[in-house]
């Protein structure tokens, strides 16, 4: 899909450091952290190993750094769609403060940085798997996908599902299947979550040319999609309790967020979100269904994260 | 839509000079923080074994050969409390 863009003429500005700071996606980064810092807590609390709390702290800025990095390359790349939508035409590139090459250069620079401190606080393994993140969010999604397929959500939702593993990875040197397990949690939650959003922005996608999916296959097959993924969500949010990996508080929390989650799923499949007679209900709807779904994502790693962080951790199952 | 404003060169020139001294921190806050967590992985370490490093997996190697001396000097000692066993069962009574 190939559209003419004309982005907006905008006179530069002097940039402040919060330009800076909203080019490393600081809500994006938020809950990378928190997901990573979650699977370094459960790696701990699972395993019996330790981590010298300061090199945990490194290694989590290193998490915070790289998830910066892979932003300020997104959007060093998208800048030219970006000054095509409202919703991101004020980010520090479009809006002139940020000239495109100094955000490309800081992306690098962060990206070397990030890894680096990885590898000294950690093991390679989880420097590895970081380097291996924002490439993968960097490159392979915001250059190769997201302007070519539909799909892109899907395959490039990959790249926030890392973090968990990267933590775990920084305690223990290895990435075992519960590792794996968070990591599939945020890749199949990711669709839904994004959907929902694309529902409310589908016209501006189309405007900028990416081909997401409301804008590809319209409104219905997203709406059938997102309760899709819902659905497919519920017993791989369940899965850590049948592992061992958590228990009864994480259970408890994720089986009443999952009945919220459908809940909206549903809601909004009934619904006309996106489509032509879709108004402000509508709208709204798919506005607290992507609000929801990150407080459902919250909800599950803080669960985790005060089972094995304050000693709450009584399991249910475990093979 | 974002302000746009006109940029004096006095302007640019001050706004250049700040980003460098947020520049500097960054670059004395990754210092601090490389020389803090060399050191303690410098302590976290065991040089007895020569030039190798903590990010050689030289740790593990260090643990797993830790593991085979004690199980080698438990092996040794039950072979000798047996060979003891055996030569006071061989003595003759007197």
């Amino acid at each position: 899909m190939s559209v003419e863009m004309t982005a907006p003429e905008t006179a530069p500005r002097l940039a402040t450091a919060k330009d800076y700071f909203d080019l490393l996606k600081p809500r994006i980064m938020g809950l990378v952290v928190f997901t990573a810092f979650a699977g370094l807590v459960a790696a701990v609390g699972i395993t019996g190993q330790g981590i010298n709390p300061l090199l945990a702290a490194v290694s989590i800025l290193a998490v915070a750094l790289g998830s910066g990095a892979a932003g300020a390359l997104n959007m060093w790349y998208d800048a030219d769609i970006d000054a095509v939508m409202s919703r991101t035409s004020t980010r520090p590139i479009p809006s002139g403060a940020v000239p495109r090459d100094e955000a490309l250069a800081l992306g690098l620079i962060m990206s070397g940085v990030s890894v680096l401190l990885m590898w000294i606080a950690s093991n390679v393994l989880a420097a590895g798997l970081l380097a291996l993140s924002i490439a993968y969010y960097g490159w392979f999604y915001t250059i190769v996908l997201k302007r070519r397929t539909a799909q892109n959500i899907v395959i490039g939702g990959a790249a926030g599902a890392f973090p968990p593993v990267i933590g775990w990875a920084a305690v223990t040197g290895s990435t075992p299947l519960d590792a794996w397990i968070l990591f599939a949690i945020i890749f199949i939650w990711t669709p839904p979550h994004f959907w929902a959003l694309s529902l409310v922005a589908h016209k501006e996608y189309k405007k900028a040319g990416v081909p997401m999916l409301p804008v590809t296959n319209g409104a219905k097959a997203t709406r059938n999609q997102i309760l899709l993924y819902t659905l497919l969500l519920a017993p791989v949010g369940l899965w850590p309790v049948a592992t061992g990996l958590a228990g009864i508080l994480y259970g408890v929390t994720t089986t009443v967020l999952t009945v919220g989650f459908i809940y909206y799923a549903i809601k909004l499949w009934r619904s006309e979100a996106g489509g032509p007679e879709a108004g402000a209900e509508e709208r709204k709807l798919a506005m607290s269904m992507f609000g929801f779904s990150i407080l459902y994502l919250f909800g599950l790693f803080a669960a985790l994260i005060i089972e094995h962080g304050f000693g709450l951790y009584f399991p249910l199952g475990g093979f | 839509m974002s302000e746009s404003v006109q940029i004096s060169e006095e302007a640019r020139v001050k706004a250049q000079k700040r980003r460098n001294v947020w520049l500097a921190w960054a670059l004395v806050a990754f210092v601090v923080i490389v020389g803090l967590t060399t050191a303690i992985r410098i302590q976290e370490t065991d040089f007895s074994g020569g030039d190798r490093l903590y990010f050689s997996g030289y740790l593990d190697e260090a643990q797993k050969e830790d593991a085979d001396r004690e199980a080698q000097a438990r092996y040794e000692e039950m072979r000798a409390a047996e060979a003891e066993q055996t030569d006071s069962s061989e003595q003759p009574d007197e």
